[in-house]
């Protein structure tokens, strides 16, 4: 059975991006993202304050062969 | 099934032994640009991996490299090679389709700097190759060009998204193509096909003139036979090219002259959290065998576990999605029918992620690559995975277009190549056996940012002691 998400999405992103549900199959894909919530609920609480999206350039180079930058996991 | 036969034709070559062959004048590129072309010509009915062959240019150009090897004229490292390149890489002038109806006239004015690289090497470009529709799935499907086919058997999907690369490399058509990777897209048709493709480190190779798809996770890379092929490959490609500002400013090593041909002391991870789970059990078979040769020959295998793998695969859907969907979203508010079902339906759940958990992925991607490399690269060389936990899916049971009950299916395929995307890893792809249905396995090494080196030493020296790169399907 469908989840009841799919039609609220679906409205939302003709509101937000004016696109509409292309096919059956779209709808599925929706649907997938109930699972995805459930995987991001639970990450809830794990950002930094001061992270940010350039931030990873700078981990690419301090995560180089032969950097001293061994953190604990 | 197809039996694995041995050759001793030109065809059979790969791009270094016939770049090396040619610059010693063992053959002349004409012939090698000519057995290729019978090649396709013989079976790429079967296979669909050509979308354009430009054949007298092709033949011009290896007719001008005899004359001036004859000359006496240095040429490039990978002069004589013939090599095709997914049809969404850029020369201006010449349709670039991306694989899609939307595109289908689309004529660049510029030339990806790839392309240009390459040229400048020597490597006889043969024309486009077939494609997922903008580069958008893991399996080979294409509505407007048609399907590709496994090499290996006619009925099972390729991969995707550079689907006409692995199946073309696999089929011997040419000696190496140029790919795409943004989820797997080099990987998976390397290994499905059962060829070798690598993807740097995120931003190691210039994206000016390539089709985008998701510009966080986009990687240029090749499909090639062996790890030499490709090291040669990527020493030509690599490095920073200012019409890319995006591109890395670390110096390029010579890759070839790294390959050791040892697994001596080489220090490998594997990591158990994730990338085996729920694997079938063929896979987990050639996979364990692959550990175990490289073990025999001299690599020490040390299971690890990485509890960052939960955070990254939830982040990992989100931002190509995101990114596909925001660089798609007029065409799909203009001509939604233009596209396959299975893209614009992918597409569309794009558009219902929150902007702030797009950006809190970005954002914890640094934080994630710090504790993913100390969980599994602190101490080793390389992490090991199989590339495709499952068997080679046919293209029916893959086949969203036909029914959607396929979704978890198509979707499932590119589960353990995404997350090397999400952590900007170079990691490769090599063949390192075949399930029981005689479709090929392959074996994923990742190693620290810009160490393709590493990957490039270990591929080479397991396919030193391994023949699993040599196997060609009997079309």
């Amino acid at each position: 059975m469908e989840p009841t998400i799919v039609t609220r999405m679906m409205d939302a992103i003709r509101a937000w991006s004016g696109v509409s549900v292309p096919n059956a199959a779209a709808r599925h894909g929706l649907a997938d993202h109930d699972a995805l919530i459930r995987e991001l609920d639970a990450l809830r609480g794990s950002l930094v304050f001061e992270d940010e999206p350039a931030g990873f350039e700078a981990a690419l180079r301090d995560c180089m062969e032969g950097r001293p930058q061994e953190l604990a996991p | 099934m197809n039996a694995p036969v041995s050759s001793s034709t030109l065809t059979e070559l790969s791009m270094t032994e016939s770049a090396d062959a040619f610059a010693r004048g063992e053959v002349s590129a004409e012939a090698l640009v000519r057995a290729s072309l019978a090649r396709i010509d013989t079976y790429d009915s079967k296979v669909n991996a050509v979308i354009r062959l430009d054949r007298d240019a092709a033949l011009a150009a290896a007719v001008v490299q005899d004359k001036a090897r004859a000359a006496g004229q240095t040429l490039g490292k990978l002069a004589g090679a013939p090599m095709m390149h997914k049809d969404m890489y850029y020369r201006a002038g010449q349709v670039s389709t991306c694989g899609s109806k939307i595109r289908k006239d689309f004529k660049p004015t510029v030339t990806a700097t790839v392309l240009e690289k390459l040229d400048a090497a020597g490597a006889i470009d043969m024309g486009t190759l077939n494609m997922a529709e903008f580069a958008q799935n893991p399996t080979g499907h294409n509505r407007h060009f048609g399907d590709c086919h496994n090499p290996w058997n006619l009925a099972y999907c390729t991969g995707g998204s550079s689907s006409g690369s692995g199946a073309g490399v696999a089929a011997r058509f040419f000696t190496a193509a140029l790919g795409s990777d943004t989820g797997g897209s080099i990987r998976l048709p390397a290994t499905l096909c059962g060829v070798t493709g690598i993807k740097g480190t995120q931003t190691r190779v210039s994206r000016a003139g390539v089709m985008p798809l998701s510009f966080s996770a986009d990687n240029v890379g090749p499909l090639t036979r062996t790890a030499r092929d490709a090291a040669r490959f990527m020493a030509v490609i690599a490095g920073h090219d200012p019409k890319d500002p995006t591109s890395a400013r670390e110096a390029v090593p010579d890759y070839e002259v790294a390959l050791t041909g040892s697994l001596k002391g080489l220090k490998v991870a594997v990591c158990e959290t994730y990338f085996c789970e729920g694997a079938d059990a063929p896979v987990l078979a050639a996979f364990e065998a692959a550990l175990a040769a490289m073990q025999a020959a001299g690599a020490t295998i040390t299971r690890v576990k990485a509890p960052s793998l939960r955070a990254i695969n939830a982040y990992t859907a989100l931002v190509s999605r995101v990114e596909g969907a925001t660089i798609h979203a007029n065409w799909m508010r203009e001509y939604p029918q233009d596209y396959a079902i299975h893209l614009s339906a992918r597409l569309f759940g794009g558009y219902a992620i929150p902007g702030h958990l797009y950006v809190e992925a970005l954002s914890r991607r640094g934080p994630l690559l710090r504790q993913f490399v100390a969980e599994t690269l602190t101490g080793f060389d390389v992490v090991a995975t199989p590339t495709l936990k499952t068997r080679v899916p046919t293209l029916a049971e893959t086949d969203i277009d036909a029914s959607p009950e396929n979704w978890h299916r198509f979707m499932a395929v590119s589960g353990n190549t995404r997350p090397f995307n999400y952590l900007g890893l170079p990691t490769i792809s090599i063949p390192c056996g075949f399930d029981d249905r005689g479709l090929p396995v392959g074996l994923q090494l990742a190693a620290r940012p810009f160490a393709e080196a590493t990957v490039l030493r270990a591929a080479d020296a397991y396919q030193q002691v391994t023949d699993w790169h040599r196997k060609s399907p009997a079309l």
